[in-house]
């Protein structure tokens, strides 16, 4: 990650290697403690805060607090990246999902301090129920990266680092919102100790929406020039309480002892799509993570033990078993629970070997578990044994890896290998990757019977294999990143109609998704940052058949975000595009959703001591026709002020 | 020609040639689900209209007869004749004297004072039979015949002919009979006569028969897989080969226009497609829906016009095939949130009435013209 000063900081930046980073990791401060600087900017690499696992993946790191002035979730602050597409089934509050480099929401990892984050039936996480405010950061990689983080890891993965006590950080913070629709939050935290002594850290998290935003539609839409007319989003409304338990205490020797807690409840509406409403449909959960670590080191070596548990429940009301709304109480529409759950065990051990290289050996092993209405009970055992290392020759540095994954009776390997290369004394990198890995069907393609979905416990897993290359310069003003990969997926599972009503899943699909990403960051005079992030991608279908040769749906062919932002120790203001393309809604190429543009902009002061308050609009263009996924509105122009402090 | 002739010539003039004909009412509720014969009296179902056909001034509509949370049968299969002048609803109870011998009613097919249905049964096979090709007698407002289906055959589509009645298959895809005069199974009756194989996409999974019918003395029928679609002929009376084109994706039903051809509507890459038929049959793409999920159910036929159905967007369309640079949709009415429309049937070049699955009512909106 290249570090700007502290006023010239960008919210997202370009992670860089390990191998290099950990010689020039700077210490950092946040941003608004520091006064403003003048002098040009050392762009430094500080690739500790990137992923440790895939320290070569072409990754971003979006860093949390700079979204401290503004209202965001962790999707809006994911879209931030290169690579990454988010779809959400409506306004604030509502399911969100990832698309990595064109990848499916379910051929993407999650991880929350490592610990892989399950949906509903083992499938695709809602960014939704991930509390924003409780995050220090978070790193995008992307890419093929089972060897790095397991199995599923076909588009990339997602590290969710939390929040935790340091040494700089005040002990107290607090946050309140109000905005649009309803819409309140309200966040803070209490941290104590600090580096080298017992610390922790609890914080929490609530917000709420009513999510009544006025839309427009056209009734009909086959007419050229059709009026739109205006619609109140119904039983959108949403809640959500968060909390995060950090604690960290050294124990005999230099062995640390660490503990982390996250657990997320809240209801919602399910509205429906704007052409068949769902008034009557609710939607509750509950998730829990829990983990323990304890290292120590061992020589020159690192040795790490860790078990953790994850367990996440969703319950449905006014859903009828043919996925429509009905009246929760009914004798015919009965509640409908869900629950995923996992536990780990897991060892590893870092040790330098000679000087030219640092290996890394890992095994893990626990149980996957489901329980519903929809599968039935359901668990697998889980087991895996990795091996990287990162290996140097003069200015060339390789990062070889492999991962073996037994998934129930699933079993794969999945082997890579990264290079970096300075060939100059110029600050130009040269890195190429490349990765094969493989996803095991998760529970609900496997067992889920309701409604319309028949299961299919045949199901093999999916394959994939991709490679990427990229350059990166980092000036002393400016960091420019380009990047190209190819991916190509095999045995995608596909839900089919199975005659004469039902639709079922099987390993028919094939896809090929080439593209291109670019990252910018800029320190402009004015102590002004300037963020770019494009994104251009092509996403085939190489399904043999009438299929063959179209676009997937939903992936966009190009995405342009555009944001500067001004901090200094008394103002704040940013201002931000996101341009996305008009992209396929269905697969033979005959629908589209139309290109988007989405501005949002806001500014702060800090009134008084540690005291900020920043007002921000979103859509200030104020469209309200815009729609994301199967044909759900999305709100047209909100506005929110936030109240930020110390304590 | 004497003065008051011209009088009266002239008054025709003025008046439009006579009275204005009455416009179907906007809205008509379908019976309730108690009013539908249900199994168990304190869990009736709801009337879940689907295909439709016109018979004078009257709109023969199958009704399905579901639970509204399960979308299992609650009842026996209905049939509904709808004046939509009037609003007057009259039922006619499919189940026969066991109440199950046709379950799920689809698509119907006048002749004559008859009217035959291709009943699918219970997709979920919560409620056993049902599935069955029937005859109604239009006179009596009974049911008069029924013939069950093979096992593991669900009827879909039919088509009516002096000696047989065709029915397809909504998983295998086949065509079979009934003898007309003896009402028992024909072809697919057993070894010695065979359901008709037909030819389908090769693209695909679980080719199906989505629908058949007559056109100009030939046997159509459409076979489809979610990605590819073929539009098939045969001989009417022997079901010999007769050639066949592929159309759109997941084609749904089919029209004669008034200029020969025939209308294919294809409900996953939202398109209309005109199949000339001749020596042998060719097609081209007519149209492709704006609307992303337009789901196209059903296309009518009327002079120049064609009426589509897209129960996705709730809407239907009025299509000149005559309109410069190729097919256009001249109108279009939008029959309300969650309305899921199915079928329709148009009155006039200008007026339709719509039957709406999930609103279980029929409606008549107005159509908007394209300015």
């Amino acid at each position: 990650m290249p570090c700007f000063s502290a006023a010239l900081r960008p919210s997202i930046a370009v992670a860089r290697t390990a191998a290099l980073a950990l010689a020039f990791a700077p210490s950092r401060a946040r941003a608004q403690d520091q006064p403003p600087r003048t002098e040009p900017v050392e762009i430094v690499v500080t690739g500790s805060r990137g992923s440790t696992r895939a320290p070569a993946a072409q990754s971003t790191v979006v860093e949390a607090d700079q979204f401290a002035g503004e209202v965001r979730s962790v999707a809006e602050m994911l879209s931030a990246s290169p690579g990454v597409s988010v779809h959400a089934l409506g306004g604030p509050g509502q399911a969100t999902t990832l698309s990595l480099r064109g990848a499916s929401a379910d051929q993407s990892l999650i991880l929350l301090d490592g610990i892989p984050l399950h949906g509903p039936g083992g499938g695709a996480v809602d960014l939704a129920t991930l509390p924003a405010a409780l995050l220090d950061r978070m790193v995008i990689s992307r890419g093929v990266l089972g060897a790095q983080f397991g199995a599923g890891a076909l588009g990339g993965v997602v590290e969710l680092v939390p929040a935790r006590p340091r040494a700089d950080r005040a002990r107290g913070e607090a946050r309140l919102v109000a905005g649009s629709f309803g819409t309140l939050g309200a966040n803070g935290s209490a941290a104590f100790g600090g580096a080298g002594e017992s610390s922790g850290l609890f914080a929490v998290q609530l917000d709420r929406t009513n999510g009544a935003f006025p839309y427009e539609q056209q009734l009909t839409p086959e007419v050229g020039g059709s009026p739109y007319y205006e619609f109140t989003r119904e039983n959108a409304d949403a809640w959500r309480g968060a909390t995060l338990l950090r604690g960290s205490t050294p124990i005999a020797g230099d062995a640390e002892l660490d503990v982390l807690f996250q657990g997320s409840l809240g209801e919602r509406g399910i509205p429906g799509p704007a052409t068949s409403p769902t008034p009557r449909s609710r939607e509750v959960d509950r998730s829990g993570v829990l983990g323990a670590r304890l290292r120590t080191p061992a020589g020159p070596a690192l040795l790490s033990a860790r078990a953790w548990g994850d367990l996440s429940w969703i319950g449905l009301r006014g859903v009828s078993a043919a996925g429509a709304d009905c009246t929760d109480g009914d004798p015919d529409c009965p509640r409908s629970r869900q629950s995923t759950g996992a536990v780990r065990g897991e060892v590893e051990v870092e040790s330098p070997i000679g000087d030219a290289h640092r290996v890394r050996a890992s095994v893990a092993g626990g149980v996957d578990r489901t329980s519903g209405d929809a599968t039935g009970f359901h668990r697998r055992n889980v087991f895996a044994a990795a091996l990287s290392d990162d290996f140097r020759i003069g200015r060339l540095a390789l990062f070889p890896a492999v991962r073996a994954d037994a998934v129930g009776s699933d079993f794969g390997v999945s082997p890579a290998i990264a290079a970096t290369l300075r060939p100059w004394n110029a600050p130009v990198e040269l890195r190429a990757g490349a990765g094969l890995s493989f996803r095991s069907p998760s529970f609900s393609e496997l067992y889920v019977r309701q409604g319309g979905l028949a299961p299919n416990p045949d199901l093999a897993p999916e394959r994939a294999r991709s490679v990427d290359a990229g350059v990166t310069f980092r000036g002393r003003q400016l960091t420019l990143s380009a990047g190209a990969f190819a991916s190509w997926y095999h045995d995608l599972i596909v839900y089919e109609l199975f005659p004469p009503a039902a639709v079922k899943p099987f390993n028919v699909g094939a896809a090929r998704i080439v593209g291109i990403e670019l990252q910018a960051v800029a320190a402009l005079p004015l102590g002004l940052t300037a963020e770019l992030a494009y994104t251009a991608l092509e996403a085939t279908n190489t399904r043999p058949g009438t299929l063959e040769g179209h676009s997937l749906p939903y992936r966009p062919p190009h995405r342009l975000f555009v944001r500067v932002a001004h901090h200094s120790d008394r103002f704040e203001s940013f201002a931000e595009a996101n341009a996305t393309a008009s992209m396929p809604r269905n697969q033979f190429d005959t629908a589209f959703l139309p290109a988007q543009l989405l501005v949002n902009a806001g500014a702060g002061t800090r009134i008084a001591g540690s005291l900020w308050i920043d007002v921000e609009a979103k859509n200030l263009l104020d469209d309200r026709t815009m729609q994301d996924l199967f044909q759900y509105p999305l709100p047209g122009l909100s506005v929110a002020a936030i109240a930020r402090m110390r304590l | 020609m004497n003065r008051a002739r011209i009088v009266a010539l002239l008054c025709l003039a003025a008046c439009g040639h006579g009275l204005t004909p009455p416009k179907p009412l906007e809205h008509i509720a379908l019976p309730a689900g108690s009013q539908l014969d249900p199994y168990d009296a304190s869990h009736p179902g709801e009337a879940r209209p689907l295909y439709t056909a016109l018979v004078g001034t009257v709109v023969y509509a199958s009704l399905g007869n579901l639970n509204p949370n399960t979308f299992i049968p609650a009842g026996p299969g209905f049939l509904a004749g709808i004046d939509p002048i009037s609003g007057k609803v009259d039922l006619i109870n499919l189940g026969g004297a066991d109440r199950h011998q046709c379950v799920n009613p689809g698509v119907i097919r006048q002749d004559a004072q008859k009217i035959y249905v291709a009943c699918g049964g219970d997709f979920s096979g919560t409620v056993a039979g049902g599935q069955a090709v029937v005859e109604v007698d239009l006179t009596s407002r009974a049911l008069t015949r029924a013939a069950a289906a093979p096992e593991g055959v669900v009827p879909s589509g039919v088509a009516v002919t002096a000696r047989k009645i065709w029915f397809g298959d909504s998983v295998t895809p086949q065509l079979l009979s009934v003898d007309r005069a003896t009402f028992t199974l024909a072809d697919g009756a057993g070894a010695g006569q065979p359901a008709i194989a037909l030819p389908c996409p090769t693209t695909g999974k679980f080719p199906f028969v989505p629908y058949v019918g007559i056109v100009a003395g030939d046997l159509y029928a459409l076979c489809a897989t979610t990605e590819a679609g073929v539009l098939a002929r045969f001989d009417a009376q022997t079901g010999a080969p007769k050639g066949s084109v592929a159309v759109g994706a997941q084609p749904t039903q089919f029209a004669a226009t008034g200029d020969g051809r025939i209308a294919v509507v294809n409900s996953n890459d939202n398109t209309l497609t005109l199949v000339t038929p001749g020596t042998t049959l060719s097609a081209q793409l007519a149209l492709t829906f704006k609307s992303p999920t337009a789901t196209l159910q059903d296309v009518k036929a009327r002079n120049r016009f064609v009426f589509t159905v897209a129960s996705g967007s709730n809407t239907v369309q009025k299509i000149d095939l005559s309109a410069p640079g190729g097919p256009k949709v001249v109108a279009e009415a939008n029959t309300g949130l969650n309305s899921n429309p199915f079928n329709l049937e148009p009155l006039d070049d200008d007026t339709v009435v719509v039957v709406n699955w999930a609103t279980s009512d029929v409606v008549a909106p107005k159509l908007t013209t394209v300015q």
